[in-house]
């Protein structure tokens, strides 16, 4: 267990300076991505150029540049932007960190409630016009682009439909932190939640219920029924537990993502200033101490919830378990 | 943020199934509705020189501000001037809901949108159908090669996938495009410009290479263990023979069921990588870049990034039916896990 | 009397505090991100001009108020008039002005901070400040920086000498330029980043995240000591909030939630907040040009007649209506913008055979193409990767076709595109740039655009785009810069400007002009040249 759980960090270590070597040699790939001029500000004069080159470190070899990024990333923790001058892009990190974990977090319980509730409607329902209806409706949410639908939900709610009841109460665009006002918090994210959730709600609920119906068939569900039980009961109780294994491996997985920058889209869109909009804006701007950090931070993230789901993987499934 | 698991339900096939399978599909109302639909929006994106030349009478990529339109004898202006006192703005015309001018209304160069639309299609259908092969084929390859041969090209093309895969799919789509489309790729002497579609073809394809390759190796590790392969290989079959003759049949239908989602998959990812202005470039346009110029229209003239959005859903809802529908013919049972 | 006190009404607008019922409040202000740094000598940006304007003092500034923009007196008492040949300037610093530490400014925090100028690498401290006498050492070696016989402090008279090497008759323009702000003497010679140093100024900033936002309150050791120089506050708090793009910012201003955005607002946004807001817009005209850059060095355009083609061909009318129509952009016909000394009203051609013409030429262009001998060659338009610019990039690419080029746009990253387009190692044929000018002089136009000594081969800086070097056009620069009179010196700009049209290394395209949207309750909007709407001017209650 010990070998296993040290193989792992080890792959995990592997993985993440694979990543990091390569956003490094990449970025000074690029043309014209030379961050001097930009720091210097425009017509600086060569000697303010030297200058600049050499307190930030340009003018040294790429490998001790690269070991000086990753010491000050990881040890000393003061690595600062390119682009926001002596800004320490770690606390920047950790300050946007709890934009998208809000948002991930409520468009998360707004998901599993309602794609269970899909799932098992349509399960007890199965063959019914309501079965069939859920399910296209399921997979018109799979097919939304979420910008565009954020864009959408974005005219009626703030501009046409802003001044009517319906939406008076949508404050603006943009971010209220928890602590600050729990109240705010909820009413500027309830629309973003939603919107991230739509997508999460079609491939859940279509998940759920080919894991119940699939669970029907199997023979300890068939005992049950043998045995009286009702029809609802077995359906709760017995099927919706086996068929949790799939779906809370799958909301492992997809919950790091989303955490992890995956939800960029929709924090574009709602203007919301998390880890995924740092990182678009960080790539946009060129800014590589920045860009090092938000995808350190999503690969720890993604890299971690996989390790941790093949856990639970072999925790949970019992037949996993018993091949073992 | 995006991939399919495909588990095959029984190991052992019946006889004639590719025929079987496709009964069962003809047979499947909402796949052919969706195989109908689908096929209409293709030939209406090949027909787009039509309406554009012989119905609108437009050239959708010449941005011609001061244009002006004939309708029901009156005549408009393309781009109308706002009477407000301090003569700020222009709105670019509306939907006239007239397919002989400006059906959806102009865009801000004073373009026909609905003549952009089509066109647009050709763009999103040709870099999504592409990306999807592309991808299948490396993603075949990879898995391929990995599940068969096992022990270090196996360790080592996993690592390679972890890596890609600890990165958000978009994330990850997103970097490379900036990187490569803000100045082209450079090979040596081989320069693939910046409006090259190659780029986001071949962007997207890679980003879900480890999604795909997945499901093929764990498909091909379950054959390599099965009896007929293990059967053959103690007869002294040549390794390459098992593969073309044992494996790779067998694998296909999994590839085949993994096409149309992918490809729905890949047109979501090109819209998105599109409406960041990086993927498709100008002059060329997609439905993702239509959106992206309706964005700065929204409040205005909202239809420009409603219609692209609305073409968008409707096509990869068909693309997502139709891959239902091939999953049940092809008899190949499916999770799908994806994106945010 | 009726008469006397009214002057004084108008002389002191809203001073004494008592008696301002408009004092108090926060300003709630929105942008879509922040600042390059706090660092006045070293930001670079027009939202940290605009807010600095309240913070941050130099010994000159431009006049905080409608309609002026000679620079006035700042920290010092009066400006001097230059002797020495224009040589030596002598300030007598103000008395009694504090920090907003609460240290007392003295004539060495000033001395110190025309050093520091070198010392932390400000942008300009080799274009601006280099002809300071004892400069060309502290750029060679800025941690020795002593600007020894250039800056000479005397603390009994509390005077201050400059004395230049050259005359420069834009000299007080360029020490009322933000980068010349006086700091305390003890600030470090680092880049303060996102640190606030303290200033003057009517206002201090308290807080600051790139990210999320900036919180100013007033400086409680600020007594005005002038009210055009640096004026009292009416609110007491102004509050900047980043992140909403400008899509938002202006729905957010409609809907009351913000009074301000900085950011330019969307063109399609234009006729909505001009037609249902009229009266919460304002319109003023921005030194600032979008021009094509065409590099003398690179084929076609090492071609005068490639260059002159390009001027003739160009569409100003149809580039004003894609930059957001006639409210919102001028057309441009030469290099030297409107409100600018030497400007030339309306876009008249300036001969026959001039380049620069309001209504393109397409048969002559295509013509001078031919004559080229470039025709059918590859040419490449660089832009920036943002929706206008890509629009009227795109109409461009479709005028080089049309005379006779197979033109392509490319479009790239706007963090890159600045610096990418000056370098010559890229070889970029044609580029789309905008200038804005830091003071409203001729030079910050053609001087720093055209000038022989501003190309720099292989380096990201290199404002010269061009490389173009022409010794007629240098002669002028250079006399102009020696010319005391106002009007002779106006008159050499013209003639620079016109030689330059000649040559044609750029073809001016718009002028913008800025469009300020603010909300309902905002009161009192001024708006003061470089430094736009006046945060420190604008009441809310």
């Amino acid at each position: 267990m010990a070998l296993a759980f040290f193989a792992r960090l080890g792959q995990t270590v592997f993985v993440l300076f694979g990543i990091s070597v390569l956003v490094f040699l990449v970025f000074f790939a690029t043309p014209g991505a030379d961050p001097t001029a930009r720091i210097a500000g425009r017509n600086a004069s060569p000697e303010t150029m030297a200058l600049i080159r050499h307190q930030y470190g340009f003018d040294r070899s790429l490998p001790v540049q690269y070991e000086r990024m990753m010491g000050r990333l990881f040890i000393t923790r003061d690595l600062t932007s390119f682009v926001d001058h002596g800004e320490r892009v770690v606390p920047e990190v950790l300050r946007a960190a709890p934009v998208t974990l809000s948002l991930v977090f409520g468009a998360a319980i707004i998901w599993v409630l309602a794609s269970i509730g899909m799932g098992t409607l349509a399960t007890a329902l199965r063959g019914s016009l309501v079965d069939r209806g859920l399910m296209i409706l399921g997979l018109i949410g799979i097919s939304m682009p979420v910008f565009w639908l954020g864009e959408v939900v974005n005219l009626i709610t703030q501009s046409r439909l802003h001044d009517t009841w319906m939406f008076s109460w949508v404050p603006g665009l943009g971010y209220v932190p928890l602590t600050q006002d729990p109240v705010g918090w909820f009413k500027v994210l309830v629309i973003p939640w939603i919107t991230l959730a739509i997508l999460f709600i079609g491939i859940y609920g279509r998940v759920l219920r080919a894991d119940l119906v699939a669970a029907y068939s199997e023979d300890f569900m068939r005992t049950a029924q043998a045995k009286g039980l009702s029809a609802s009961r077995v359906l709760f109780r017995h099927g919706l537990r086996t068929s949790m294994i799939t779906f809370v491996s799958l909301f492992g997985l997809d919950f790091a993502q989303l955490v992890g920058g995956g939800a960029l889209l929709t924090e574009v869109v709602f203007g919301l200033q998390g880890v995924g909009r740092l990182t678009y804006q960080a790539l946009n701007n060129l800014d590589l101490p920045l860009i090092m950090a938000t995808v350190m931070y999503s690969a720890v993230f993604v890299v971690l919830a996989n390790a941790l789901v093949d856990i639970l993987y072999v925790l949970l499934d019992p037949r996993v378990r018993d091949a073992r | 943020m995006s991939a399919i698991l495909l588990i095959p339900r029984r190991s052992a096939r019946r006889s004639g199934p590719w025929s079987t399978a496709a009964a069962t599909l003809l047979r499947d109302r909402a796949a052919m509705i969706a195989l109908v639909g689908l096929l209409l929006i293709i030939a209406a994106c090949i027909l787009a020189p039509v309406y554009a030349h012989d119905i609108a009478h437009t050239d959708p990529f010449d941005s011609d501000v001061a244009a002006t339109v004939t309708l029901n004898g009156r005549e408009l202006a393309v781009m109308q001037a706002n009477d407000n006192p301090l003569h700020l703005g222009l709105s670019p015309l509306g939907p006239t809901w007239h397919p002989s001018a400006y059906l959806l209304g102009s865009d801000s160069q004073g373009r026909d949108v609905m003549a952009r639309l089509l066109y647009g299609g050709r763009n999103s259908l040709l870099v999504s159908a592409a990306a999807t092969l592309l991808c299948i084929v490396m993603a075949a390859a990879v898995g391929i090669v990995s599940g068969f041969f096992g022990g270090l090209i196996d360790a080592l093309l996993s690592r390679m996938m972890d890596i890609m895969w600890a990165v958000p799919v978009y994330l990850f789509a997103i970097s490379l495009s900036i990187v490569t489309i803000s100045q082209g790729l450079r090979f040596g002497p081989f320069t693939i410009e910046s409006d090259n579609l190659l780029l986001p073809i071949g962007i997207i394809a890679l980003v879900y290479v480890p999604y795909a390759a997945r499901p093929i190796r764990g498909r091909v590790l379950s054959l390599r263990n099965s009896e007929f392969v293990l059967a053959a290989r103690g007869l002294g079959v040549p390794q390459a023979r098992i593969l073309l003759r044992d494996i790779l049949p067998n694998v296909s239908s999994t590839l085949i069921v993994l096409a149309p989602l992918l490809m729905a998959l890949a047109m979501l990812a090109e819209s998105a990588l599109s409406f960041l202005s990086i993927g498709v470039q100008a002059p060329k346009a997609s439905w993702g870049t239509i959106i992206q110029d309706g964005q700065g229209l929204i409040y205005t003239r909202p239809m420009v990034a409603i219609a692209p959005g609305l073409a968008i859903v409707l096509t990869v809802l068909a693309l997502n039916i139709l891959g239902d529908g091939l999953r049940d013919a092809l008899d190949v049972r499916e999770t799908s896990r994806r994106r945010g | 009397m009726i008469r006397l006190a009214l002057a004084l009404a108008i002389a002191t607008p809203a001073t004494a505090s008592a008696f301002d019922i408009h004092r108090g409040g926060t300003l709630r202000l929105t942008a879509s991100s922040g600042v390059d740094t706090l660092d006045p000598q070293v930001s670079y940006n027009s939202q940290s001009t605009e807010l600095f304007a309240s913070v941050y003092d130099g010994l000159a500034t431009f006049p905080k108020q409608a309609g002026r923009d000679q620079p006035v007196a700042d920290l010092a008492e009066a400006l001097p008039v230059p002797t020495d040949d224009g040589r030596t300037y002598r300030f007598v610093l103000r008395p009694g002005i504090h920090f907003s530490n609460g240290q007392l400014l003295t004539v060495d925090d000033v001395a110190a901070s025309l050093r520091r100028i070198f010392r932390v690498g400000s942008p300009t401290a080799g274009s601006f400040y280099g002809d300071i006498v004892g400069a060309q050492a502290c750029l060679r070696s800025p941690a020795t920086c002593t600007l020894a016989g250039g800056v000479m402090a005397d603390a009994t008279a509390r005077s201050i000498t400059i004395r230049l090497e050259h005359a420069d008759p834009d000299f007080l323009d360029k020490l009322a330029w933000t980068h010349a702000t006086i700091l305390p003497a003890d600030t470090s010679p680092h880049d303060a980043g996102d640190t606030a140093l303290p200033g003057t100024g009517a206002y201090r900033i308290v807080s600051y995240d790139p990210r999320h936002g900036m919180v100013l309150d007033r400086n409680p050791f600020f007594r005005r000591w002038d009210a055009v120089a640096q004026p009292d506050g009416h609110v007491d708090h102004i509050r900047l909030d980043y992140g909403l793009d400008e899509e938002a910012e202006i729905t957010a201003i409609e809907n009351g939630q913000y009074d301000w955005m900085y950011e330019n607002k969307p063109l399609d946004r234009l006729g909505e907040i001009a037609g249902r807001y009229t009266g919460q817009v304002h319109v003023f005209d921005l030194p600032s040009l979008y021009y094509l850059a065409m590099n003398t060095r690179q084929p076609p355009f090492d071609r005068l007649a490639a260059r002159q083609a390009v001027n003739l061909a160009v569409d100003r009318r149809a580039a004003v209506l894609f930059m957001g129509g006639p409210g919102a952009m001028l057309p441009a016909c030469t290099m030297l913008p409107r409100g600018i000394a030497g400007h030339v009203k309306d876009c008249p051609s300036m001969g026959s055979d001039s380049p620069d013409h309001l209504y393109p030429d397409i048969a002559r262009a295509r013509a001078l193409v031919t004559a080229s001998g470039t025709q059918g060659m590859r040419v490449v338009l660089v832009v920036n990767a943002s929706r206008n610019e890509d629009a009227l990039g795109e109409h461009i690419r479709e005028t080089l076709s049309r005379i006779g080029w197979d033109a392509q746009v490319r479009s790239i990253t706007p963090a890159v595109q600045f610096g990418y387009i000056q370098n010559s190692a890229n070889k970029v044929q044609i580029s789309l740039t905008g200038w804005d000018a830091d003071y409203p002089g001729p030079a910050d136009y053609l001087q720093v655009l055209f000038d022989c000594r501003n190309i720099h081969p292989g380096s990201n800086s290199s404002i010269n785009i061009s490389g173009f070097c022409d010794p007629v056009a240098q002669a002028l620069f250079d006399r102009a810069g020696t010319t005391a009179d106002p009007t002779a010196r106006t008159a050499l700009w013209r003639a620079a400007d016109r030689r330059i049209m000649d040559q044609s290394p750029a073809a001016p395209l718009v002028q913008r002009r800025y469009v300020d949207f603010v909300s309902r309750r905002l009161g009192h909007y001024v708006y003061a040249g470089i430094y736009h709407m006046l945060f420190s001017q604008v009441w809310v209650q």
